[in-house]
């Protein structure tokens, strides 16, 4: 009441001074603001920063392994070496092993170190084969076996180099390395750069790194990561069937469905748990139910795939269940009003509303999981080497098989530098994976949303 | 006529088309309806009005068991609709609300075309049989909502499109495609602007001639214009229930004349 009464006389202070300066209280006010945006933009770039760092790390270390070095050798098919009796039967032809190939070979290099006009003290074929990889007696030996016609001619055969010739080539190895390393010597780089001058040796793109399968801890040269690829996308298939439909029935059951009470709330409480549960859990649940009990095959995607259908399993429900939550309760009511049924009203509004985010969610739990790397470690999918192809579909989910981070973390394990280089690789080919997926997750949210 | 002869009854109505006895709702601990008793005609408008919360729209969902959709909520008491117990074991709440309508406070058009807004409630009852009659049964209901001569070049475009006022129009006219026998209002001008406002209220008058409307609605100058019964509802009660022009100058209950010469409310 005093302020009232005061108020006309003007006795009373004036609240407010004048707006064109600033009062102290808003200064303080706008300060502390400006200190908050500051934070945050530093925090962001503290962020930009580490991803910048870790993009070029990748690249650095990964990119390498996308070239490899090949030398072209000129080899004869010797037929009293390679066909003892001389009647082109591939059973006698299947006989020699690469061991009988390898004799060829160093003639071969012999040949082309001569050719070439360099001057060295390794005089001997065998100790010349050291730069070729060991792999290349087999390769050779795949080409007669497939052309038994080939036999007795002479025939240009492009051959992986060792790994350490390899390494030269991409700097990774030098002559000061090599006087330590029992594999190569540094005389071998002399006919190395000799031989680069000559194009007998070059470093081309390397199409096995990616389609290839991995290969024994000597042969680097060899691995790649196609195998693990396939299993990678079986057990992703996996993953897929069965947690889509079940993540998306379950949420559908619990959002719309289900009454509210204790034991639908622990069931929530429990959804919410599994997906904070650490993955190499769901690992020995996989390895407990699946292969102990279920008896699967030890090491197999459709085994690799059930578990991690488990670990995705919340996160799909999880986010279909706010996709579901985050349809206007009106559209359901509308379909109830115009005589829908429950069932109606969420198949043919609800549901479609809330398909971006189910497509989203579902994708961004795929990508978890086809990065996920702890629960095969307990199912037999690491250490496991990925050699061969799987023979056809069925082949593929039972056979043992690695998969990509499993196989990355077996590179990264081996000690041979060459496997460091392609488990940098093989992260840039994951990520190539996950970052597509990713955008299939943003193309699909967008073309679902365009429609209104 | 008939509206004379039902008043000149005065409530004692025999050929009620909804009747409501000893009805209670109770959300939870909360007794938000307490003996209700009403008698609904057919083809008449009947207004519903009360402060905010005095249970008038937990009654109006009542009449087509829309309040099944919420856990806690409890009825009690005897709805019938032509003679039928509405809360009968026997009663599927889907069949009830293809014949009970119901348009609601905000308007919420689906997420599709204009046409489909109005065909998919012929669609799941399996009301046409061929696309031209369907085409024919959204033209009626467009038509019969108002709203055709507007829409009618652009049927495929979406019904969330529209102007608030064009789709509450469409919202009645998807609830009227279905042929109802009641059409239940919650509130429908309570988005709208006095121009949508006046379009939606010839509307309901229209309406009339072929359902029984039920109307809930805040203000008290629409249900002079519009109804032709008027109930009032204060804190859970049923306080009056008559003709709204009795209700609307010689009120009985001194609550109800408090609320209409605004003291309460």
């Amino acid at each position: 009441m005093t302020d009232l009464t005061n108020a006309p006389t003007g006795a009373a202070p004036r609240r407010f001074g004048s707006l064109l300066e600033e009062s102290p209280r808003t200064k303080r006010r706008n300060a502390a603001e400006k200190r908050f945006r500051i934070y945050g933009m530093c925090a962001v770039g503290v962020g930009l920063i580490f991803l910048a760092a870790l993009l070029f790390a990748i690249v650095r270390n990964g990119i390498p392994a996308f070239t490899q070095t090949y030398m072209t050798v000129q080899v004869e098919l010797l037929a009293e070496k390679l066909d003892k009796n001389g009647n082109r039967d591939i059973d006698d032809i299947k006989k020699v092993s690469t061991f009988g190939y390898n004799p060829l070979i160093d003639t071969a290099l012999e040949k082309a170190v001569a050719q070439a006009g360099i001057e060295t003290e390794i005089t001997r074929g065998k100790d010349l084969r050291d730069m070729l990889s060991s792999g290349a007696a087999a390769q050779i030996r795949d080409v007669v076996i497939a052309n038994p016609e080939l036999i007795g001619s002479v025939q240009d055969f492009t051959v992986l180099t060792s790994s350490r010739v390899d390494g030269y080539m991409k700097g990774r190895v030098d002559r000061e390395s090599l006087a330590r390393d029992p594999n190569l010597s540094p005389a071998h780089l002399d006919i190395v750069d000799g031989l680069v001058a000559n194009g007998a040796i070059d470093r081309v793109f390397n199409l096995a790194f990616i389609t290839g399968a991995d290969a024994s801890e000597s042969r680097p040269e060899q691995a790649g990561m196609g195998v693990a690829i396939l299993g990678s996308f079986f057990m992703m298939l996996v993953v897929l069937v069965l947690s889509l439909p079940i993540g998306v029935a379950a949420s559908i059951y619990l959002e719309e469905f289900a009454p509210q009470n204790a034991f639908t709330d622990f069931i929530e409480v429990n959804i919410s748990n599994l997906a904070a549960v650490p993955s190499i859990v769901f690992g020995i649940l996989g390895l407990a139910v699946f292969i102990q009990f279920a008896h699967l095959p030890q090491s197999a995607p459709i085994v690799g795939g059930l578990t991690l259908t488990l670990m995705t399993l919340p996160t799909i429900v999880i986010s279909t269940r706010a996709s579901l939550k985050s349809v206007p309760p009106s559209i359901r009511d509308a379909a109830l009003g115009v005589g829908a049924s429950k069932m109606q009203s969420v198949f043919h509004h609800v549901l479609p509303l809330a398909m971006p985010g189910i497509l989203t969610g579902t994708i961004i739990g795929l990508a978890q999981a086809l990065g996920e790397t702890a629960p095969l470690l307990l199912i037999g999918m690491v250490g496991y080497i990925a050699t061969n192809y799987p023979e056809g579909v069925a082949s593929g989910f039972l056979d043992p098989n690695s998969a990509m981070p499993a196989q990355i973390f077996e590179w990264a394990k081996r000690a041979d530098p060459a496997y460091y280089e392609r488990a940098w690789g093989g992260i840039i080919i994951l990520l190539v994976f996950l970052l597509t997926m990713n955008l299939i997750a943003i193309l699909l949210r967008r073309r679902f949303e365009r429609r209104w | 006529m008939k509206d004379n002869f039902s008043s000149a009854k005065d409530g004692a109505v025999t050929d009620a088309k909804i009747s409501a006895r000893n009805v209670q709702v109770f959300y939870g601990d909360n007794h938000a309806i307490k003996d209700v008793d009403v008698d609904i005609e057919d083809k008449t408008v009947t207004a519903f009005i009360g402060p905010s919360g005095c249970g008038k729209s937990t009654f109006l969902r009542c009449i087509n068991r829309m309040n099944d959709t919420i856990d806690v909520c409890r009825v009690q008491g005897d709805i019938r609709i032509d003679g039928e117990d509405i809360y009968d074991r026997k009663v599927d709440p889907v069949q009830l609300r293809a014949k009970v309508g119901m348009v609601f406070q905000k308007p919420n058009p689906f997420p599709k075309s204009i046409y489909d807004n109005v065909a998919y409630g012929p669609r799941i009852h399996g009301l046409a049989s061929t696309k031209a009659e369907l085409d024919d049964i959204v033209e009626q209901a467009l038509r019969r909502g108002a709203i055709w001569d507007e829409v009618k070049d652009r049927l495929a475009a979406p019904g969330t499109g529209l102007s608030g006022g064009q789709q509450q129009r469409l919202c009645i006219a998807r609830a009227i495609a279905t042929e109802p026998e009641v059409l239940l209002m919650d509130e429908p001008c309570s988005a709208l602007d006095p121009i949508a406002t006046a379009q939606v209220e010839e509307l309901i008058d229209e309406l009339r001639r072929n359902y029984s409307v039920v109307i809930v609605t805040h203000s008290m100058q629409q249900a002079a214009r519009v109804s032709q019964k008027t109930a009032f509802f204060h804190l859970g009660n049923l306080v009056e229930f008559g003709d709204t022009d009795k209700i609307f100058t010689s009120p009985e209950d001194p609550r109800t004349e408090s609320y209409i010469t605004g003291r309460i409310g």
